[in-house]
């Protein structure tokens, strides 16, 4: 934790050393790790009936502009009561994955961004039912299920934005789509919410989430990243980007200087 | 961008507040779904069941005065014992059957909760009774859904004392 936090300080004071902050005037792009909070984890105890508290740190880096590798890790408490028994679920989890963005920058200060990627997700979580009540003819029992240690292995297909609202700051939100690969098996109970997926019951489960982060600005360079290229059919006759191609140019033609990287 | 990106989070905070109701639309009991058959295709009559030890009064499982050659009842198991008796009077003539099982709770869903989940493994009966024959070993709540030909035991009634 120790490590986490000098890292942290480290990079603080990196990017507010005057070489690298950003000054009025200078046409330069800034880029750097971005660090961050899912705040709806924060609001879940408002928004639903059950007691669910968590929180998730989210991070990513660009890679050759527009390409994010990814790493989110959080945990979850959730206590269940409902007339019949009463569901304890805690845990943690962490996600790897990667971020493509699938629009244009439209200029150097331009960082607002729409994109599509992917997870792997892992989480280490214990469940425990107490109070189950139920009855028949035979008469009735009330009985307990001891914790039960599981984890969980998922996939999820992440689709969202993330733009900047002030310098260095950042708005985001993705929308996900996530498949279990394995759980746990538990003969009484399959878990019901997993820690880093949600709840489980009934078709695919999606999940919304929405973060705020800040940007280190550690790098800088006045390139412009190239647009990803999607495949598909080439024209001929169109530009192959030998002209009016401004984000492979150097700088005589109005477009972005290619041999000034500050990184 | 910037508009998108904040209505549509908005409408995701929206959204993500949206509860799915807690209501129940599955059934928590489990019923072991029995037939009664005489051997040699005679008709039941009168079919009595009761557990056995309850005779107070709302304690009679079946009661049917309808001629048949096959009843199917779905009868309750026992919750906290892995056997349960019942007394079943077959025109007239009671006998005793015990059903040995095993049973594990199964959670349902949120809304639902928890249903007994059993596994016949055994019976023992009196004479009255010829054989009883497992079709399904496993009672859940889905059992009284079975089909009006499917059942999860056959209990055959002797020619001879019915």
């Amino acid at each position: 934790m120790t490590r986490i936090l000098l890292s942290i300080l480290a990079l603080l004071l990196i990017s507010s050393s005057p070489v690298l902050s950003q000054t009025k005037g200078e046409t330069w792009r800034y880029e750097g790790p971005r660090i961050g909070m899912d705040i709806s984890r924060l609001l879940l105890p408002i928004m639903q009936t059950a007691k669910r508290n968590g929180w998730e740190i989210q991070a990513d880096i660009p890679y050759k502009g527009n390409l994010f590798p990814t790493f989110e890790m959080g945990m979850q408490w959730y206590d269940d009561k409902h007339d019949k028994f009463r569901y304890k679920n805690n845990g943690s989890y962490a996600r790897v994955g990667i971020d493509m963005n699938i629009v244009k920058f439209e200029s150097l200060k331009d960082h607002d961004f729409v994109f599509v990627g992917f997870r792997y997700g892992y989480s280490v979580f214990n469940q425990q039912t107490d109070s189950i009540g139920t009855s028949n003819y035979w008469g009735s029992i009330n009985t307990s299920l001891s914790r039960h240690p599981m984890n969980a292995h998922w996939g999820e297909l992440v689709f969202g934005m993330k733009g900047e609202l002030f310098p260095n700051f950042f708005l985001g939100w993705s929308l996900r789509a996530k498949f279990p690969l394995s759980v746990t098996k538990d003969a009484n109970i399959h878990p019901y919410i997993i820690p880093g997926i949600g709840k489980t019951g009934g078709g695919t489960p999606f999940d919304f989430s929405i973060g705020v982060y800040y940007r280190f600005p550690i790098f800088r360079s006045k390139t412009l990243p190239k647009p990803l290229k999607m495949g598909g059919a080439k024209h001929p006759g169109l530009n192959n980007g030998t002209e009016n191609d401004q984000y492979n140019q150097g700088g005589n033609n109005g477009g972005y200087q290619n041999n000034n990287s500050g990184y | 961008m910037r508009y998108y990106l904040i209505v549509i989070a908005l409408l995701g905070l929206l959204l993500e507040s949206c509860n799915s109701g807690n209501r129940c639309y599955d059934s928590v009991d489990a019923f072991m779904v029995s037939s009664f058959n005489i051997s040699g295709f005679n008709p039941i009559s009168t079919l009595l069941v009761k557990g056995v030890n309850r005779n107070d009064v709302g304690d009679t499982l079946v009661n049917d005065a309808s001629s048949t050659l096959t009843k199917r009842y779905p009868l309750p198991l026992s919750l906290s014992a892995d056997s349960t008796g019942f007394v079943i009077r077959v025109n007239g003539v009671s006998d005793t059957l015990y059903v040995r099982h095993t049973m594990i709770l199964k959670l349902i869903s949120e809304n639902c909760g928890f249903a007994p989940n059993y596994v016949l493994s055994g019976f023992r009966y009196t004479s009255g009774i010829d054989s009883v024959k497992i079709t399904d070993k496993k009672v859940n709540s889905l059992s009284t859904a079975k089909a009006t030909n499917d059942q999860n035991i056959i209990i055959y009634f002797s020619a001879a004392a019915h």
